[in-house]
C-alpha cells in the first residue's frame, strides 16, 4: 500500500504549520501579564471579596488611603485625615484636581456617591457592605472635604478604606450606563485605565498618564486567569506570563531552577492551622488537645512541606498582624510528653482524629499527610477527609459536622487579628461551630470599641494567650506569599496581599 | 418519515427538560450560593445573607425558580450569573465556540489518524503493522488523559518550546489539547475503520472489482472506505457526547476558555444559572447531534424507523 | 454472524496470543502484586520520613523506585495504590452489570413500559456530560471511595441494559426460544437459561474495557480534587499530588503513571482479544 506516502505528508503538514511557531512570544514591550487563579466576574469594587479581584482591579481604582507594598498606610484620594466629636465622626481633606478615567472630575460628591452606593440597596447584594457597616453615612462638607459619620467605633476602618468595596467609583459615568455596564467596563482614577475584558480569559488595562502619582512606567498590564497551578508556571517557563500568583510550594524549586525566572518568597496574611473540636471526640478534653499540639512537629513541617517558605505562628495571625505578640510562643514540640499526657488523659491507641480539609489545596494535602504522620507515631489513627471548599465552608464548619480537627486557612488583608479571631473565637459565629467561652466573648467585644491602639494591641494579645491556653487549636504557621517572576521585571515591589500596583514597575 | 422525526423531536425535547430538572434539582442540594459569594470574610450576619438570597431570586421555592428558568431558556435568557451579574448568555456565546472548535478539531485530527491507520492495518491484517497499530492505539488509551495533557505541555512547552503551554491563541493553541482528545478517540475509531473494512473488504462486489483487476487503491477508497464510512460517521456522531465529557478535563488543563471551565467553575462557585446554561445548551447539542445521526440511519435504513 | 468461519491464518493466531498474553502478564502481574501488597508492604506504604523525602529511584536499596514529598516509598505506594484502583473499578463494574443486566433482561424481553422508561433513561445519560454530572455529584454527596463507586454505578448500568436489551431483542423471536416457549418453559427459565448465556460474550466485553475506562476516571476525580483521603495511597492520588513535582521529582509521578498505564493497557488488550473470541461479526474473515 502507499499510505506511507500520505504519513509523509501529514508529518510534512504538522512540520510546516509548527515552523513560524518556533519564534513565537508573548513578551511584547511596555506590557507586564500576570496570571491569578480566578475570574472575578464583574469589576465593580462592592461585588466581590476575590483576592484575584484585587490583584488586577487595585492597579484600577483608588481609596481614600492607600496601602503599599510595605504594608504601611498612606495618603490616598485623600491627602490627610482627621478624628473628630469622640471619634464619631472622621473628617477627610480630598486630593485636588483628580480625574476619573472617563474624564469626571473627583470630588466630595464622588466619595458620598461611592459609600451611598456601598451601604445602600446596591451594596446590599454584594458581599462588601457587611464590611463596612460600621458607617453611618458620608456627609459633604464641601468640594473637597467629607466626613465620615460612624454608626460605632471601627479602628480597622482607614485600612479598610484601601481597598476592596472602598474604592472610589465614577457617579455620573455609573448613572448613566447603568451598574451591569460598570461591572464589564470599570472606570476608575487608577493609574491604569481598562480597555477590554474577555470573561474567563483575560483583561487589559493601560496606562492613564494623568494620574495624580505620575505617568506609569507600563504602557499595559494583562491579567490572565489561570487556575492550574502547573499551567501557571509552565506559562511562566515559557516567558508568556511575568507574574505567575499561584504556585504550591512544591513548584516553588521548579520555578528557582529557571534561569530566566525569579521566585519571591515573602511573609504574607495566610495563617494555616488545625482547628479542634472542643464538643466531641477525644479533643474534647483541654489536656488532648494540649497534647496534640505538642505531638506535631510545626518545624519539620515548614522545613520538608513548605520548603521553607513560612514561619511557626503561636496565634492565627501572621507576624505583620496587628495585635500578634512576638513574645507568645507556640507549645514546643515534645513527643514523650505528648504521649504521656495522651495516656494519662486515658485516650486508648488508635482512638481516631478526622481531619476535614479543603481537597483543591496542594500544599494542605501534603501538610495535612504530614500532620497525620506525626498524629499516628502518638498511637493515634488519623484520617483525614478532603472536602470540595463549598461544602466544607458552608455546610461542615458552620453546622458542626467536622471531625476532631478541621483546616482553617485565612489571609485577612486588613492585617488584624480582629478580621479573624471574632470570626473564630466568639460565639455564634460562622467559624466558631462549638464553643462558647463568655470570657472570650467579653474580650473579643471589648476590642473593637477601643481607638486607642496600645491598649487595643494589648487586649488582642491577651486574647491569642488566652486561645493558646485553651488550646482552641493547633497553631501551624504562616506561609509566604510567593510569586514567580519573569527576571524582565524591573522595579517590582512584591505585595504580601497581592495587591499588585504596578505605577513604578517596568519590563524590559 | 416525517412521524418518525416528530417522535425523535418530541423525545428530544422531553430529554432536555429531564436534563435541566436534574441538575437544578441537584446543584442546590448543597451548599449556599450566598455564602459562597460572602466568601466567608467580614463580618457577615445572617440579614447580609438574606439580602443576597432576595437579590438573586433564592428565596423562591424551587418550583418558582425552576419555572423561570425555563420560561427564560423560551426567549433564549439563561439569567444572569451569580457571580458579577454577566448575562449567562453573553459568557456562553464566549465558551461555546471555544469547545465547539476544539471538540471538532479533535474529531477531524483523529479521524485523519484513524482512517489511514485503520485500513492499513485491515489490509494488513494479521500482519505485524496490523498488531503495532492495534496495540499502539490501545496505549493511547491507557493514559489518564490530565496526565497525557501535562507530559505533553512538558515536553512541547518547556523543554522544546515549540508550544504555548495553554490558552486559545492562535492555531497553534489548537495542537496540544486537540491532540490529547484525538488520541483516545483515534483508539477507537481505529479498530471501527479496521473491523468495518475488513467486512467491506469481504463483500462481493469488492472481491469482483479486484478480479477485475482495480488497482489496490482505487477500490480501497472508492468503494471500500465509502462503505465504513456509515457506522464510523455514527459512531463519531454517538461519540460527542462523551467527546464533551472528556473536554472538561484537557480544558482545565490547557487553561480552555470553553464550556467545561464555565461549568467547573460554576459548580465550585455554587452559580446556579450558569451552571444550568452550560449544561442545558451542551445536552441540547449532544441530543441534537444524536438525533440528527438518528434521522440520517433512519433515512438509510428504513427498519430502524419501525424500532 | 456470517458462516464464513475462515481459519486464522498463523501469523494472525500469533496476534491473538500475543494481545492475550501481554494482557494476562500486564494484569494478572498487578493483580498479584497489589493482592500480596499487604505481605509484601506491611506499612502499607504509609510510613512517613520527613527527612528522607524525594530520594531519586535506584540510588537508596531501601527505596528502590525512590519516595515521595513526605519520604515515603514510590514502590509501596504504588503497589498498596493498586487496591483502591482495582477495588473501584471492579466493584463498579459488577455493580452496574447486576442492575444493568437485570433491567436489560426485563425491558428487552417483556418489553412495555420498561423498555420505555429504560429508553428514555438511556437518551437522558446519553445527554449528561459524564464528568461534569460526576463532580457535581461527589461535591454534593462528599468524597469517598464508596460514592465514587456508587456514582459510577449510577452512570454506567445503562450502557449494559442497552447492550442486553438489544441482544434480547435481536435473540427473542429466534426458533430456539419460540420451541422452548411453546412447549412451556416458563419466562424467567427462559431468560437465565436461554437468553443469559448468548448475551454473556458482549458484556464481558464491555466489562473489561469499563474495569479499563473506571479505573482512569478514578484517577481522573482525584484530579480534579474529589478523590479519596490521601493517606491511602491510589494511583490517581499519586499522580495528581506528583504533577506538581514533575520537573523536579519526576519519579513521583511516573511509576504511579506506568502501574495505570500497564494495568489499563493489560485490561484493554484482554478486551480487545475477548472481543475478537466472542463477538462473531469480528470473526468475519475475507
Amino acid at each position: 500500500m502507499r499510505f506511507s506516502r500520505t504519513l509523509k505528508a501529514l508529518g510534512f503538514t504538522v512540520a510546516t504549520a509548527l515552523a513560524p511557531l518556533m519564534a513565537a512570544n508573548a513578551q511584547a514591550a511596555g506590557t507586564i501579564t500576570v496570571a491569578v487563579a480566578i475570574d472575578p466576574g464583574s469589576w465593580d469594587p462592592i461585588d466581590t471579596f476575590l483576592v484575584d479581584w484585587s490583584s488586577a482591579a487595585n492597579n484600577m481604582f483608588d481609596g481614600l488611603t492607600a496601602r503599599g507594598a510595605d504594608m504601611k498606610l498612606k495618603p490616598g484620594l485623600a491627602t490627610s485625615w482627621e478624628m473628630l466629636d469622640n471619634n464619631s465622626r472622621i473628617r477627610f481633606k480630598l486630593r485636588e484636581n483628580v480625574k476619573f478615567h472617563n474624564g469626571e472630575p473627583f470630588n466630595a460628591a464622588a466619595v458620598k456617591f461611592t459609600f451611598d452606593r456601598l451601604l445602600g440597596e446596591e451594596g446590599k447584594k454584594g458581599p462588601q457592605q457587611s464590611n463596612y457597616n460600621t458607617i453611618d453615612k458620608v456627609e459633604v462638607v464641601d468640594d473637597n472635604t467629607v466626613d465620615f459619620v460612624m454608626k460605632q467605633p471601627d479602628p480597622v476602618l482607614l485600612t479598610k478604606l484601601a481597598g476592596y468595596g472602598a474604592m472610589i467609583v465614577p457617579p455620573k459615568y455609573i448613572q448613566e450606563k447603568g451598574e451591569d455596564y460598570f461591572n464589564t467596563h470599570p472606570v476608575g482614577t487608577g493609574p491604569f485605565k481598562f480597555v477590554e475584558y474577555s470573561p474567563k480569559v483575560s483583561l487589559t488595562l493601560e496606562a492613564f498618564p494623568e494620574h495624580w502619582g505620575g505617568a506609569p512606567k507600563l504602557d499595559k498590564v494583562v491579567t490572565r486567569f489561570i487556575s492550574e497551578a502547573n499551567t501557571q508556571v509552565a506559562e511562566l517557563q515559557a516567558g508568556r506570563i511575568d507574574v505567575a500568583t499561584l504556585i504550591p510550594f512544591g513548584l516553588a524549586p521548579t520555578v528557582e531552577k529557571s534561569q530566566n525566572l525569579d521566585l519571591i518568597s515573602i511573609t504574607g496574611p495566610t495563617v494555616v492551622s488545625l482547628r479542634l473540636n472542643t464538643k466531641n471526640g477525644i479533643t474534647k478534653d483541654e489536656n488532648v488537645r494540649k497534647a496534640l499540639i505538642m505531638g506535631i512537629d510545626r518545624d519539620a513541617i515548614i522545613k520538608a512541606v513548605l520548603l521553607g517558605h513560612g514561619k511557626p505562628i503561636a496565634s492565627f495571625q501572621s507576624e505583620l498582624s496587628f495585635g500578634n505578640d512576638p513574645a507568645l510562643k507556640p507549645l514546643p514540640f515534645d513527643l514523650a510528653k505528648a504521649k504521656q499526657m495522651l495516656q494519662q488523659a486515658k485516650v486508648p491507641a488508635g482512638a481516631p482524629v478526622k481531619i476535614d480539609f479543603r481537597g483543591n489545596d496542594a500544599t494542605f494535602r501534603e501538610v495535612a499527610q504530614a500532620a497525620a504522620g506525626f498524629l499516628q507515631a502518638l498511637g493515634l489513627k488519623p484520617s483525614l477527609q478532603p472536602y470540595e471548599p463549598p461544602v466544607l465552608l458552608n455546610d461542615i464548619i458552620p453546622n458542626g459536622k467536622t471531625g476532631e480537627a478541621w483546616h482553617q486557612a485565612w489571609g485577612g488583608w486588613t492585617f488584624d487579628y480582629d478580621n479573624t479571631a471574632y470570626l473564630m473565637y466568639h460565639s455564634g459565629e460562622k467559624w466558631n461551630p462549638y464553643d462558647n467561652d463568655p470570657k472570650l466573648n467579653e474580650m473579643l467585644e471589648k476590642q473593637r470599641t477601643i481607638y486607642n491602639v496600645q491598649e487595643r494591641e494589648k487586649l488582642l494579645q491577651e486574647i491569642a494567650r488566652y486561645v493558646a491556653d485553651r488550646a482552641l487549636e493547633i497553631p501551624l504557621y504562616n506561609q509566604n506569599t510567593i510569586y514567580g517572576v519573569n527576571k524582565r521585571v524591573k522595579n517590582f515591589d512584591a505585595p504580601s496581599d497581592r495587591r499588585f500596583r504596578f505605577q513604578e514597575t517596568s519590563v524590559e | 418519515m416525517a412521524g418518525f422525526i416528530l417522535k425523535r423531536l418530541l423525545q428530544a425535547i422531553f430529554v432536555v427538560l429531564a436534563v435541566t430538572l436534574i441538575v437544578s434539582f441537584a446543584i442546590r442540594l448543597s451548599g449556599d450560593p450566598a455564602v459562597m459569594l460572602m466568601g466567608g470574610g467580614g463580618n457577615v450576619t445572617e440579614q447580609d445573607l438574606q439580602n443576597i438570597r432576595q437579590a438573586l431570586g433564592l428565596e423562591r421555592p424551587f418550583y418558582v425558580q425552576y419555572l423561570s428558568f425555563l420560561q427564560g431558556i423560551l426567549v433564549g435568557d439563561f439569567g444572569r450569573s451569580f457571580m458579577g451579574g454577566t448575562p449567562v448568555s453573553t459568557l456562553i456565546a464566549h465558551a461555546l465556540p471555544s469547545t465547539l472548535l476544539l471538540a471538532f478539531t479533535s474529531l477531524l485530527v483523529s479521524i485523519a489518524l484513524s482512517v489511514p491507520l485503520g485500513v492499513y492495518a485491515a489490509v494488513n491484517r494479521g500482519r505485524w503493522p496490523d498488531q503495532l497499530i492495534r496495540i499502539l492505539s490501545l496505549v493511547g488509551l491507557s493514559f489518564p488523559n490530565f496526565w497525557l495533557a501535562i507530559m505533553m505541555v512538558l515536553l512541547f512547552s518547556i523543554v522544546l518550546g515549540i508550544l504555548p503551554p495553554s490558552g486559545m491563541e492562535g492555531p497553534e493553541s489548537f495542537v496540544m489539547p486537540a491532540l490529547t482528545m484525538a488520541i483516545i478517540l483515534t483508539a477507537t475509531n481505529v479498530r471501527l475503520v479496521r473491523t468495518s473494512m475488513l467486512e467491506t473488504l469481504s463483500q462481493q462486489y469488492i472481491m469482483v472489482a479486484r478480479s477485475k483487476g482495480l488497482a489496490d487503491r482505487v477500490v480501497l477508497y472508492k468503494h471500500a472506505l465509502r462503505n465504513s464510512a456509515i457506522p464510523l460517521v455514527t459512531y463519531i456522531g454517538l461519540q460527542f457526547g462523551s467527546l464533551i465529557g472528556g473536554i472538561v478535563i484537557v480544558e482545565r488543563v490547557f487553561n480552555w476558555p470553553g464550556m467545561g471551565t464555565l461549568a467547573f467553575d460554576a459548580i465550585s462557585g455554587r452559580d446556579y444559572p450558569v451552571l444550568q446554561g452550560t449544561i442545558t445548551v451542551l445536552a441540547l447539542f449532544i441530543v441534537l447531534i444524536n438525533l440528527l445521526v438518528d434521522i440520517a440511519y433512519g433515512l438509510i435504513d428504513p427498519r430502524i424507523r419501525t424500532e | 454472524m456470517a458462516g464464513t468461519q475462515a481459519v486464522p491464518s498463523p501469523s494472525r493466531r500469533r496476534f491473538r496470543s500475543l494481545e492475550f498474553a501481554l494482557g494476562v502478564i500486564l494484569t494478572g502481574g498487578m493483580c498479584l502484586a497489589v493482592l500480596f501488597s499487604s505481605v509484601l508492604f506491611p506499612d502499607g506504604g504509609e510510613s512517613m520520613d520527613l527527612m528522607a523525602r524525594l530520594i531519586p529511584p535506584f540510588q537508596n536499596p531501601a527505596h528502590i523506585l525512590g519516595t515521595d514529598p513526605l519520604g515515603r516509598d514510590v514502590l509501596a505506594r504504588v503497589i498498596v495504590g493498586g487496591k483502591i484502583s482495582l477495588t473501584v473499578g471492579i466493584l463498579s463494574v459488577l455493580g452496574a452489570v447486576v442492575v444493568g443486566t437485570l433491567v436489560g433482561l426485563i425491558a428487552g424481553y417483556y418489553r412495555g413500559i420498561a423498555e420505555v422508561l429504560l429508553m428514555r433513561f438511556a437518551d437522558i445519560q446519553l445527554a449528561l456530560p459524564f464528568i461534569l454530572i460526576a463532580i457535581m455529584f461527589l461535591a454534593i454527596l462528599g468524597t469517598g471511595v464508596d460514592k465514587v463507586i456508587f456514582f459510577m454505578i449510577v452512570a454506567q448500568w445503562v450502557q449494559y441494559a442497552r447492550l442486553v436489551r438489544g441482544s434480547v431483542l435481536a435473540l427473542r423471536d429466534r426458533e430456539f426460544i419460540l420451541s422452548a416457549r411453546a412447549i412451556g418453559v416458563g419466562n424467567r427459565r427462559i431468560i437465565f437459561t436461554h437468553i443469559l448465556p448468548n448475551v454473556l460474550g458482549p458484556i464481558v466485553i464491555l466489562m473489561t474495557l469499563n474495569v479499563a475506562n473506571n479505573i482512569l476516571l478514578e484517577s481522573s476525580l482525584t484530579f480534579l480534587g474529589l478523590g479519596v483521603d490521601p493517606l491511602i495511597p491510589s494511583w490517581g492520588g499519586m499522580l495528581a499530588d506528583g504533577r506538581t513535582y514533575l520537573q523536579s521529582a519526576w519519579w513521583v509521578s511516573v511509576f504511579p503513571g506506568l502501574a495505570i498505564m500497564f494495568t489499563v493497557l493489560g485490561l484493554n488488550l484482554l478486551g480487545d482479544w475477548l472481543r475478537d473470541l466472542l463477538d462473531p461479526t469480528g470473526q468475519t474473515s475475507k
